[in-house]
């Protein structure tokens, strides 16, 4: 079913998580754009001040497959209204831009299942939840091949 | 107390010197809504007909830290000749395997994979819901040739009653619309039967 949506169309992501804090603005983020470029900001201050910022082309097929996991996820249908504010802690977005839906979703970190259960929109956070950690750990493979660095 | 609500709200990069051109339209938002913190809105990084659209993104004020963290000329990449096909990644060639069954192990994919060439690297990645295999897995090869062979000869074949999909993961340059498969792919010669794993 979602197939036909995964094959053609517009296709971005973005996903960034971070924080402001004594050690500056560190953050992740990092963008799947229409061209197929992926690209990769992470930002830490601690011990080190070096940002790295990585970004390679991205075949047909590895789009491909981030629709296939945004899709299945089901991401599009949440709404981030119930979801916990951003804080002092951190935030995270997730914009995705499939079909012709645009969501950009904003809340705070998620430590773990608990602050899911605990919030107002469990079942929405929990899909969430999982796909920024399948979309994560996606990314690192592909960075970590490419560039042979060891991502966070 | 109120510098601590101040502090818990404020999420502008004081000391980012990637961003210093919003402060006036931050102080005015703060002004006529001390609630509302000075959040990022969205200005789609691409653009296109009517979207439906969803989410706090599109409400919250405008972030230039938003639209210059990953806008800028340095980032890192391996030298490309932007022409189509495939790119090679540090040590290696990478290709990407897709339709992998979710109770596939790795030892199935080596023993499939590596008679085309010794195996550098293989990411199974897992479901982070389900502990089962995601659906995808990365190979790395050492030659373009042992890629190449991989894909052309796995593309299509059949790991535990599932049909895998084989390709590079990695382009030279820009992929702009939908994509021609034929320009990363050139027409295969006549198949020999599936293989079967």
């Amino acid at each position: 079913m979602a197939a036909i949506e995964e094959e053609s169309g517009e296709f971005y992501l973005r996903y960034y998580v971070g924080h402001k804090g004594k050690f500056g603005h560190e953050f992740l983020e990092f963008e799947f754009r229409p061209d197929g470029k992926l690209r990769y900001a992470n930002n830490s201050n601690y011990k080190n001040d070096t940002m790295i910022r990585k970004e390679v082309f991205l075949s047909p097929a590895v789009l491909k497959e981030c629709r296939r996991i945004i899709s299945e996820s089901e991401i599009m249908k949440e709404d981030d209204n119930n979801w916990p504010e951003p804080d002092r802690i951190g935030r995270q977005e997730l914009e995705i831009v499939m079909g012709n839906e645009h969501i950009s979703f904003t809340t705070s970190k998620i430590g773990s299942l608990v602050d899911v259960q605990s919030s107002n929109d469990p079942e929405g956070l929990r899909i969430f939840y999982y796909l920024v950690q399948d979309l994560k750990c996606f990314v690192f493979s592909l960075i970590s091949l490419h560039f042979k660095i060891k991502p966070i | 107390m109120a510098s601590a609500d101040v502090e818990a709200l404020d999420f502008e990069p004081e000391d980012d010197d990637l961003m210093d051109e919003d402060g006036g339209v931050d102080d005015n938002n703060n002004a006529s809504s001390p609630r509302a913190a000075p959040l990022p809105k969205l200005k789609s990084a691409i653009t296109g007909g009517a979207k439906k659209t969803k989410g706090r993104g599109f409400r919250e004020e405008s972030d230039a830290d938003r639209h210059t963290r990953l806008a800028s000329r340095d980032f890192d990449s391996l030298g490309s000749d932007g022409g189509p096909g495939p790119q090679r990644s540090i040590e290696g060639w990478i290709i990407l395997v897709t339709g992998v069954h979710e109770e596939a192990q790795e030892d199935h994919l080596h023993n499939a994979f590596s008679e085309f060439g010794q195996i550098k690297n293989l990411h199974l990645n897992l479901d982070r819901r389900t502990g089962y295999v995601k659906g995808y897995a990365l190979i790395e090869y050492e030659t373009f040739e042992e890629a190449q062979k991989a894909i052309s000869d796995m593309n299509g074949a059949e790991l535990l009653t599932q049909t895998l999909t084989v390709d590079w993961a990695f382009s030279n340059g820009p992929s702009t619309g939908p994509f021609r498969r034929k320009t990363m792919r050139p027409a295969r010669r006549s198949r020999s039967p599936r293989r079967r794993y």
